[in-house]
This record gives C-alpha cells, structure tokens and sequence, in this order.
C-alpha cells in the first residue's frame, strides 16, 4: 500500500504544487474561515488523485499487482486521512504560537479538531460514491454532498471556533457528535468502497 | 508445474462471452495468443490475474488458484505489460521505480537501472514526454525487474517500429533462457509470435479454435491452390477453409488428409487463423 500512497502524493504534488501551497497559505492565515476551508477541501483531494488514476487506466494496472482491492480503496482513505491531518495540523501550529499574543489569531483552537472530523465525515460520505459510480460518474453525488457537509460542518465550527458565538450547550454537542459521526460514517464507508470496488472488478 | 491452468472458464458480458476456455501452458515455454480485436484476448488476461472475476471456472497461475488468498503473492512471480504502460503521465522513470519498489518485495534497483540504461530511458523526463516505444520499454523494464517467473504481455508489441520490436523480442526470448520461465504474450501481430512463440492459442469470438505448437501447427496445415472440380475431389475432412476468388481458390487442409502427389504450399499461422474465420464463412 505503501507503493499507492506514493504514486498519490507524486501526482498531487507534480499536478497541484501551487494549489497545495494555497492551501498550505489559507491554513496559516489569521481567522478561522480560511483554515477551515484549507482543511475541507483538502478532504476532496482523493477525489483529484482517483481521476488521475481514470485518466491514465492505474486502476487497470494496479488490479494486476500484488495489491488486494481492500490495499487499493484503504489508500485512498489514507491519502484522505493524512492530507487532512496536516492541513489541521498545519493551521494549529500559528494560532498555538501566537494565539495569545495576536488579536487575529484568537479564538478556540480545538475547533480545528473538528474541522478535522468534518473532513473525516467529508471522505466516508464520498468515497462510496466514487467507488461505486467512478469519478466522473459519482462527482455530482458528490459535489453535492460536499456542499451540504461543509457548509454545514464548517459553519457550526466557525461559530464555535469564535468563543461566545454558539449556545454552550450547541457546542457540547457538536464536539461530542461531530467526532463521533466522523467515526461511525468512516465505519460504515470503508467496507461499503471495498464491497463497492469488488463488484465494479466482477463486472 | 505448469505456467498457466485454464479449466472450462466462462465470462459472460451480456453481448459478448468468453466460453468454454481451457488451456494450459507448460512452464517454460512461451505461448502466442492470437484473435481479432474483441477476440476476448485482453478479457482472458484479466481473468487470469484476477482483475476479472470469472463466471465459473478455474483458473490456476504458477501452481496457485487464482481465487485463493495465496495468489497475491504469486502476483509477486508476474510480470504484466498491457497495450499502454498506464503509470500516471506526471510521474518520470526514477518515480515509477520508486512506487515500483514499494509494490514489489523483490524489487531490483540495480535491475531496474540497467534496462533503463539499456533502453536508453531518461530517468527525470515525464512519462506523458515519452514515445510509445519509450512508454513500451519503461512497462517492460518493470515488468523484468522484480524477478518474475511468468510474464504476461497484452499487445506489448503493437504501435512499435519493426526495430523496437525486434529489440523488445530478442528480451522475452532471454528471458525464458531461464528454464522456468514462462511467457504469455498476445499480439495481433502474427509474425513476431511465429518467431518467437513455442505454442499458438487462437482465439476467435470468445472461444479458442485451438491451442497447438508452432512447429506442429505448420507441419498439420498447408495450402492448396486448385479450381473447383479440384476442390471437390479434396476430402471433405481434410479441408479446414475455402478462399474462393474468380481466378482461383486457395483451400486449407490438413496435409496428411490429402493426396501426397498434390503440391501443398507452406501455410503461415496468419494464413491459419484466416483460413479458419474466413473460409469456415465461405464454405
């Protein structure tokens, strides 16, 4: 799998190194808006790497080599997975350093935790999607989906991540729950992009 | 151990179905599959390295079904090159080894590199800079570079110079130097398989006419040229295919059917196949 991870970031990073810097920009800038849009749409990229892969028949290729389809749907999970982490990671770094020194980086930082989640839920709902119906197929679903997901989820955090903003018990919830669909929507997602990628190969 | 166990395969698309296959190639030997565009060759390779489910039917690579837990690692003892090469076009030669490296535990590096220097590959252009002949050569140099024992090739030749492909030819045939190495090839390219093949596997509408040895297939078939009185004195079971034009009819029969005083020509296996479509047509 090790060997799909890297093709994915070879590609990501030859086809969209300004983009990704961007985005690496947005997640260091002061306020809440632009890093919690850093990291939703860095959710999105597996999508990007997959039409890479349509485009020049990997998938083709990769279904002869010792990879298993789980190995083949977990990699683009994980390429999902690790994007959004560093996107988060990478916002929090400023807002822990200077957030009590400079006024535009107050606010509360563990709202990017759920940007993160938001991200997570943001890969579990889509996937199935991709796999099931191929890119070009699944990008309205999916588009769609993205919308709803990350306006919603990255409004509730704005409002979080500005103190005050959101009735306390609306924010309890939203870090209870947030997490935790993240957590059962990637559960449900996975085996359903696997089962999903099986059958496009049996037919 | 045979290279390839092929057992009453069936693969059914709706309006076009792979029937009945079953074959085998003895390690060691090289086999030439051969067929007309939607023959069903490249289905038949999917199949085999499990990219395809097959309908029913068994299906054995090195000894291994290809349905058990136990074939990924045989995908280790395979060497696969498609009709295009399929790396993503950004990624340059040094990345493609790079991913390679990671995908295959006998992966060679020092391999790699000499068949890159061999073919004259550049290791930072990008593979979408490449010719066809260059993207050819870079699938084939990793397809050689993680010790296969079989490889698959699914017109790997096709689209090349008659030069590339006489190079690319004089490998697969070192290649299997090695006494347990085993080559698959397919190719529409009937000539390059007569050089280099020791078993020819015909395909034709999803179904295989027939999967014989070269030397044999040549020596069973020959051509008549006759008119047609001629034509009906042949016997019947000896005639595999009539060519009919208004100046003469070409027949393929079988050579020890017919009249040792009739001159017979030398028929080549692309006359074999054409006989065999056309002439069952015009029969």
């Amino acid at each position: 799998m090790k060997g799909l991870l890297r093709k994915d970031l070879y590609v990501l990073t030859r086809q969209m190194r300004f983009f990704l810097l961007f985005l690496a920009i947005f997640a260091l800038l002061p306020g809440y808006n632009m890093a919690i849009f850093a990291i939703a749409y860095t959710a999105m990229l597996p999508y990007t790497a997959m039409a890479y892969d349509e485009r020049s028949k990997w998938s083709d290729l990769a279904a002869m080599m010792p990879y298993t389809p789980g190995d083949i749907v977990l990699s683009k999970y994980l390429l999902g997975w690790i994007l959004v982490a560093s996107a988060t990671t990478l916002s929090l770094i400023p807002r822990l350093i200077f957030g009590s020194i400079l006024p535009s980086y107050t606010g509360n930082p563990s709202a990017l935790f759920l940007s993160f989640c938001v991200g997570l839920a943001v890969i579990a709902i889509t996937m199935p999607l991709l796999f099931r119906f191929g890119v070009e197929k699944g990008r309205m679903g999916m588009v769609l989906l993205i919308v709803v997901v990350s306006c919603g989820g990255s409004g509730l955090v704005q409002g979080i991540a500005e103190d005050g903003f959101l009735p306390a018990n609306l924010t309890t919830l939203a870090y209870l729950g947030i997490p935790l669909l993240a957590i059962v929507l990637t559960a449900i997602s996975l085996p359903l992009s696997i089962q999903f990628y099986r059958h496009r190969l049996k037919s | 151990m045979n290279a390839i166990e092929c057992s009453h395969v069936n693969k059914s698309f709706g309006d076009f179905a792979i029937r009945d296959l079953s074959f085998i190639l003895p390690s060691g030997t090289i086999c030439g599959l051969v067929g007309e565009n939607g023959a069903g060759k490249s289905t038949t390779i999917r199949l085999m390295m499990g990219a395809l489910s097959a309908d029913s039917g068994r299906l054995s690579i090195l000894g291994s079904d290809n349905t058990s837990p136990d074939f990924l690692q045989v995908k280790e003892d395979v060497g696969i090159v498609l009709d295009e090469a399929y790396f993503p076009e950004v990624l340059n030669a040094k990345q493609v080894g790079a991913v390679m490296a990671d995908t295959y535990t006998r992966w060679d590096a020092g391999t790699y590199q000499s068949y890159l220097d061999r073919f004259s590959l550049p290791l930072k252009k990008q593979f979408k800079d490449f010719s066809r002949g260059m993207k050819m050569k870079l699938a084939i140099a990793v397809a050689l570079s993680h010790a296969p024992k079989l490889l698959i090739l699914d017109e790997a030749t096709s689209g090349l110079d008659p030069i590339v492909r006489d190079e690319i030819l004089e490998i697969f045939s070192e290649f299997t130097r090695e006494e347990n190495h085993s080559i698959l090839i397919s190719s529409h390219i009937v000539s390059d398989l007569e050089k280099l093949c020791d078993y020819i596997a015909f395909l034709h509408q999803g179904k295989l006419v027939f999967m014989e040895e070269k030397d044999q297939l040549l020596e069973e078939y020959g051509i008549v040229a006759c008119g047609s009185e001629q034509l009906n004195s042949l016997p019947k079971e000896a005639i595999c295919g009539v060519e009919s034009s208004t100046y003469a009819t070409r027949v393929l029969v079988r050579r020890e059917l017919v009249s040792p005083l009739l001159t017979v020509e030398r028929a080549s296996i692309e006359d074999i196949m054409l006989f065999m479509v056309k002439g069952e047509k015009g029969k």
